[in-house]
C-alpha cells in the first residue's frame, strides 16, 4: 500500500487558518488561541466530542431471523422452514435470541453495551425501499423533505458550518440522510484513493482552475465549486489519517467501513457524526435466505463489536454511540421461496459505553397483525430524538424532527 | 430577439440557432461531439438539426460491429442452480448437474460439479464485461448517438443487474430490446420489458405463482417502471401481483403457465375484472398519471431537474397527447425555447457514462480505447453498465458528486491524456488475491486442503479433513477455464494529435491553443484567471508563445492542458 508523506508544519499551518484547527490542533486548549474559534471551540469542548455513528443496513431487514423470539410460538407457526430452532440460537434470554452467527453482537449485548430497541417503525408503512429509506433518512415520511435528519442536525447544532467535515458518510455517494443546508459532508469510500494525481507542473494552474470566483448564475456550477474546496481541503487529511492507522482489530471477513471510521477518530478528525450503509440492498433476502441471512449478519455484527473494541482501545469508548437500523423489517410469514417478503417493524439497535444496555420499546405481537405485518411499537424518530438530545446534546429535537418525539431512557446512566 | 422562455414548449426561432445551441443540443441528445460535429448542426435549421438526431432510423449502422460471443454458454448450463449448496445437493440427489455427472467414487467426488459451478459463474461476469465495453464502444462509433442515449435511459429505468441475472445472455437479449424500442412506443416498450426474460428473474416472476403472489413486479412497475409511489395502494400491488402469477421464462422465451396463473376476479385501481397481467399494463397505461411520471423523468435525464407541478402536467399531456409515441415527444422538447432556456443549459451533470463517452467523442475518437479499462473507469466513478445498483438505477444529478469522485473524474481525464502503459494489465486476467494464493500453492505443488487454507492455518489442520469439494479450489479451477476462452477485449490506449487538433483549427500562439481547446472541450468558460494560468503553463512546457516554433514537440504541454481543463469543475456540467 502506497504510504503519503505525513503534513508539514507549513501544511498544518495552512489547514490552521482554513478551519481545520481543531483537528490539527487536536486540543479544545490549542483552539481557543484562535478568536474566531473560541465560541464554537468552547460550546464543543463542552459536548465532550460526542460522535454519532450510524449504520444503516440496506434492504430490509429480517428483525425476527436477528433478534429471534424465540419464545413464542407464534414464530415458528409462521416460520416453519426458516424459523431458527431453539438449540441453534445464541439465547440472550428467556424471550430472545440471535442468530449463531451473531457473535459479536452477543458479546455486546451482554456486556451491557447494547440496547435492543423492538417495534421500531411508523405509521402507514411504506413497503418500497426507496420511499421507507427516504423516510428514515429525512425523519419526514410523506413529506418531501430535502434534507436528511442527519444535516438538519448539523445545521441545528452548527448552524454556521464552522466544524469542518460535521459530517462524514463512508460510501461512493452521498446520502440523503446527511444532506444539509450549511455543512458539505465528507464522501469517501476508499482512502487510498481520495487523491487528485497531478503533475507537479500543473499545481498553480490547478489552484486558479479550482478558484471559485464570485459564484455564478448557474447554481449546479457554484455547486461544484464547492465540492471542489471541500476535496481540497479534506484529501490529505483523509489519506494520512487512513495510513497512520493501523489495528491489531479484526474486522470481520467483509470490513465495510467502520474501519475507516476508526481511523479518522484515531487521527482526530473534528467529525460529530459519520454515516455508513452496509451496502447494495443487500439485506433483501426474498428468496433462499437461510444462509445468507446468517453470512450478512456474521459480516455485520463482527465488524460492529470489533469498532467497539477499537474505540475502547483508543480510549474512546466514552465517546462514541453507534445506532443501527433497517428500513424496514419484513413479512411475518415466510414466501413459499424460503425468503421472506417487505414487512414493517424490525429492531434497531443502539450500542457503545455510553448506554444502559438492555431491552426498549415493545415486542410487537406475531399473532395480533396488520395484514401479515408487524404493528410498529415504537416511532423511529423517539430514537432520533433520544440520539439528539441525549447523546449530542441538542435541547430542541423537535425542531429537527418537526414533532415532539419522547426520548427512550438509554443515557441516563450518564447524564 | 427575445431570449428563450422557461417552460415554453413552442420552438426556438431559427434567428438565434447557433454553433452554442447546436453544441447544447449534440450533448445532450447525444455525447457531444468535435467542433465539425457541432458546426454541421448549426448549419441546419434547428427542426432539421433535431430531426437528424431524433429520427435516425434512416441513418446506416450496419458498419457497427456485432457483439461477438466467446462462447461460453452450453445448453446444461439451462436452469442454473441458485448457490452452490443447491448445485452439490442436486448432483448428489440425482448424480449430476450441471450436465457433469458425479464420480464414482475417489477422492472429492463432487469437485467437478464445483468446477462447473464457479466455471458459468466467473464466465458470465467475464462475458457480461465484454458485452458493457462493446455496449460503450458503441455510443463512442454510433451515428445514431440518441439511439443509444435512449437505450441507457432505459436501462436505468428497467434496471436489471448481472450480480441477480448471472447470464450475459439475457441481458443482451435486453440491451436488444431497449434500444429496438428506444425511441418507439412507452406502451409497446413496457410490454416488451415485462415479457424479457431478464425482468421476468430479476424481478422474482417465478416465484409468483397462484396462491402465494410474490409481490416484487408487481410493485415496482407501478413504483419505478410508471407510476411513482402514491399513486396506488398496496391493495392494488397485491391484485396486479395476482394478475401476474404464472408468468416466467423457458431459458430464453416468455411463457405463461396456466396451473400457476391466478384467473380469479381482481380488483386494481378501481377497476374490476379477471385481469391478465397484459390487462394490468393497460390499465397502467390509462392512468394519466403514467404519462406525467415518464415525460418527467424523460425530462430531468436530458434537460434538468427542477420541474413546476404545472409544467410537469405540460409535459405529460405532451406524451400523452402523442399516444405515448416517444419520438414525437422528444422533437419537441429538443425543439422548445425550454430546452434552451437559461436553466437548461450548462447545468445537466453528466453521469460518468456521460463523461467517459463525451470525452472520447469530443477527442474525435471513432473507436473505444480499452486503456484505462473503461469498467474500472466506470466502477470507480459509480456507473457500471450492466450493474445499476438497484432496481431504481441510478440516482441522477449532483449525486453523481462527491469531493472524492470529484478528483475521480480527474483522474479518468489524466488517465486519458498520460495513459498509464506502464503499470497496466488487463483486470478481466487478475481474480484476486485469493485465487492467486491458491494457485501459487497448488503450482508449488500442495495437496488441495492443505493449499486452500486460511494463511497461517496450521498444518495439522489438513488431518482428518475428507472434502467431498473444495470451493476455493472450484474457483481456481472455474477462472482458469473462464479466462482461457474468453475472447480478448482490444487494449490499446486512445490514438489522438492535440498538436493536429490546434494547428488544423487555426491557433498561432498559446492563447489561441488554449482557446481552442477550451471550446472544443467546455460548455461554460473558465474563468479569466484560470485561462491565464493555463497560458502560461503552456508558456512553461512548450518555451515560447508562438506554436510553429515548437510544432514538433509540443504534444506534451498541450495535454498538460487539456488534463487541467478536464480537471475543472465545469467539464462535468452538459
Amino acid at each position: 500500500m502506497r504510504k503519503t508523506s505525513k503534513l508539514s508544519g507549513a501544511d498544518k499551518a495552512g489547514l490552521v487558518q482554513s478551519g481545520f484547527s481543531s483537528m490539527v490542533l487536536g486540543e479544545a486548549g490549542g483552539i481557543s488561541a484562535s478568536p474566531v474559534w473560541s465560541k464554537v471551540a468552547e460550546k464543543q469542548a463542552a459536548a465532550h466530542d460526542r460522535i454519532l455513528v450510524i449504520v444503516e443496513l440496506s434492504g430490509g431487514n429480517d428483525g425476527l431471523n436477528t433478534v429471534i423470539p424465540y419464545g413464542d410460538d407464534a414464530y415458528y407457526n409462521a416460520r416453519p422452514h426458516l424459523g431458527i430452532r431453539k438449540d441453534k440460537l445464541l439465547k440472550l434470554d428467556d424471550e430472545f435470541g440471535f442468530q449463531k452467527t451473531m457473535t459479536g453482537f452477543e458479546r455486546l449485548y451482554k456486556d451491557g453495551l447494547m440496547g435492543i430497541v423492538h417495534g421500531v417503525g411508523y405509521d402507514q408503512p411504506s413497503f418500497s425501499h426507496f420511499s421507507s429509506m427516504a423516510f428514515w433518512q429525512t425523519g419526514a415520511p410523506n413529506s418531501g423533505e430535502q434534507y436528511g435528519w442527519l444535516g438538519r442536525m448539523a445545521d441545528a447544532i452548527d448552524p454556521l458550518g464552522h466544524t469542518k467535515n460535521f459530517l462524514v458518510n463512508i460510501d461512493d455517494s452521498q446520502s440523503l440522510a446527511v444532506r444539509s443546508m450549511n455543512h458539505v459532508p465528507l464522501v469517501f469510500n476508499d482512502p487510498d484513493n481520495f487523491t487528485r494525481r497531478t503533475f507537479f507542473e500543473e499545481k498553480k494552474a490547478l489552484e486558479a482552475i479550482d478558484a471559485r470566483g464570485n459564484g455564478s448564475a448557474n447554481p449546479t456550477q457554484d455547486f461544484l465549486f464547492d465540492i471542489a474546496r471541500s476535496a481540497n481541503n479534506s484529501e490529505q487529511l483523509v489519506r494520512d489519517a487512513w495510513n497512520a492507522y493501523e489495528s491489531p482489530i479484526d474486522y470481520g471477513l467483509v470490513p465495510w467501513g467502520l474501519e475507516k471510521v476508526a481511523a479518522l477518530i484515531a487521527a482526530d478528525f473534528p467529525t460529530k457524526v459519520y454515516y455508513v450503509p452496509f451496502r447494495n440492498n443487500a439485506f433483501d433476502t426474498h428468496v433462499y435466505q437461510a444462509d445468507l441471512h446468517a453470512r450478512l449478519w456474521s459480516y455485520t455484527s463482527d465488524h460492529i463489536a470489533a469498532f467497539v473494541r477499537d474505540m475502547e482501545r483508543l480510549g474512546r469508548a466514552d465517546d462514541v454511540v453507534v445506532m443501527v437500523f433497517s428500513e424496514f423489517g419484513r413479512r411475518v410469514a415466510e414466501n413459499t421461496s424460503l425468503g421472506t417478503d417487505h414487512g414493517t417493524a424490525g429492531p434497531a439497535f443502539i450500542i457503545g459505553k455510553p448506554i444502559t444496555g438492555g431491552h426498549y420499546g415493545k415486542m410487537p405481537s406475531l399473532t395480533d397483525l396488520d395484514d401479515g405485518n408487524l404493528k410498529f411499537t415504537t416511532d423511529y424518530r423517539r430514537i432520533y430524538s433520544t440520539l439528539i438530545q441525549g447523546w449530542m446534546q441538542h435541547e430542541q429535537p423537535a425542531a429537527i424532527l418537526r414533532d415532539e418525539f419522547s426520548p427512550l431512557p438509554i443515557f441516563q446512566r450518564t447524564n | 430577439m427575445s431570449a428563450p422562455r422557461a417552460e415554453s414548449l413552442l420552438p426556438i426561432s431559427g434567428d438565434i440557432w447557433n454553433y452554442a445551441r447546436a453544441a447544447h443540443l449534440l450533448e445532450r441528445a447525444g455525447f457531444g461531439g468535435t467542433p465539425s460535429d457541432i458546426e454541421r448542426l448549426a448549419a441546419m435549421s434547428p427542426a432539421d438539426a433535431v430531426a437528424h438526431l431524433v429520427d435516425y432510423a434512416a441513418i446506416d449502422v450496419s458498419h457497427l460491429p456485432e457483439f461477438e460471443e466467446s462462447g461460453f454458454w452450453e445448453p446444461s448450463f439451462k436452469n442454473f442452480p441458485v448457490s452452490r449448496p443447491a448445485a452439490t445437493e442436486l448432483a448428489e440427489r440425482t448424480g449430476e448437474a450441471m450436465g457433469v455427472k458425479v464420480k464414482p467414487g475417489g477422492s472429492r467426488p463432487l469437485q467437478p460439479v464445483t468446477n462447473r459451478f464457479f466455471y458459468w459463474l466467473r464466465a458470465t461476469v467475464l462475458e457480461t464485461r465484454r458485452l458493457g465495453f462493446w455496449w460503450l464502444d458503441r455510443m463512442v462509433r454510433t451515428p445514431r448517438p440518441l439511439e443509444e442515449k435512449m437505450t441507457l435511459f432505459w436501462h436505468g429505468h428497467f434496471a436489471t443487474s448481472e450480480e441477480k441475472l448471472r447470464d450475459y445472455r439475457k441481458i443482451k437479449l435486453q440491451n436488444e430490446t431497449l434500444r429496438r424500442g428506444a425511441t418507439g412506443n412507452f406502451g409497446d416498450l413496457l410490454v416488451a420489458v415485462a415479457k424479457d426474460p431478464a425482468m421476468l428473474v430479476y424481478l422474482d416472476a417465478a416465484q409468483n405463482v397462484k396462491g402465494a403472489p410474490n409481490e416484487n413486479f408487481g410493485r415496482e412497475v407501478m413504483e419505478l417502471f410508471t407510476m411513482g409511489v402514491g399513486n396506488y395502494t398496496e391493495d392494488d400491488i397485491r391484485e396486479a401481483a395476482r394478475a401476474f402469477t404464472g408468468w416466467g421464462n423457458d431459458d430464453l422465451t416468455f411463457v405463461v403457465d396456466p396451473e400457476k396463473h391466478d384467473a380469479g376476479v381482481k380488483r386494481f385501481l378501481g377497476r374490476e375484472g379477471n385481469f391478465t397481467g397484459e390487462d394490468i399494463l393497460a390499465i397502467i397505461l390509462e392512468q394519466k398519471q403514467t404519462a406525467i411520471y415518464i415525460a418527467c423523468k424523460l425530462y430531468r435525464f436530458f434537460v434538468r431537474e427542477e420541474i413546476s407541478p404545472a409544467f410537469a402536467e405540460t409535459l405529460g399531456a405532451l406524451l400523452r397527447d402523442n399516444g405515448y409515441e416517444l419520438a414525437p415527444f422528444l422533437r419537441t422538447l429538443f425543439l422548445s425555447e425550454d430546452f434552451y432556456a437559461e436553466p437548461s443549459v450548462a447545468t445537466h451533470i453528466k453521469s460518468p457514462v456521460e463523461l467517459i463517452v463525451s470525452t472520447y467523442r469530443k477527442l474525435g475518437l471513432t473507436e473505444l480505447p480499452g486503456i484505462p479499462d473503461p469498467h474500472t473507469v466506470s466502477k470507480t466513478l459509480g456507473q457500471v453498465l450492466l450493474y445499476p445498483p438497484t432496481v431504481a438505477g441510478w440516482s441522477q444529478g449532483r449525486s453523481w458528486i462527491t469531493p472524492g469522485l470529484l478528483f475521480e473524474r480527474a483522474n479518468f481525464a489524466r488517465e486519458v491524456m498520460f495513459p498509464n502503459i506502464i503499470e497496466f494489465s488487463d483486470p478481466l486476467h487478475n481474480p484476486g488475491e485469493e485465487i492467486r494464493r491458491v494457485n501459487r500453492n497448488i503450482i508449488a505443488g500442495m495437496e488441495i486442503t492443505a493449499a486452500t487454507l486460511e494463511d497461517g492455518a496450521a498444518p495439522s489442520a489438513t488431518a482428518g479433513i475428507q472434502e467431498t469439494f473444495n470451493t476455493r479450489y472450484a474457483s481456481l479451477v472455474g477462472y482458469s477455464e473462464a479466462v482461457r476462452k474468453l475472447k480478448p477485449i482490444p487494449r490499446a490506449a486512445a490514438q489522438f494529435s492535440l498538436t493536429r487538433t490546434v494547428l488544423d483549427g487555426g491557433a498561432r500562439n498559446t492563447a489561441d491553443a488554449v482557446d481552442l481547446l477550451v471550446k472544443q472541450l467546455l460548455r461554460v468558460d473558465l474563468a479569466d484567471t484560470a485561462r491565464a494560468a493555463l497560458i502560461e503553463t503552456l508558456e512553461d512546457e512548450i518555451g515560447t508563445t508562438e506554436l510553429h516554433e515548437a510544432e514538433t514537440y509540443m504534444e506534451h504541454g498541450l495535454r498538460i492542458v487539456a488534463h487541467l481543463i478536464m480537471s475543472s469543475p465545469q467539464y462535468q456540467l452538459a
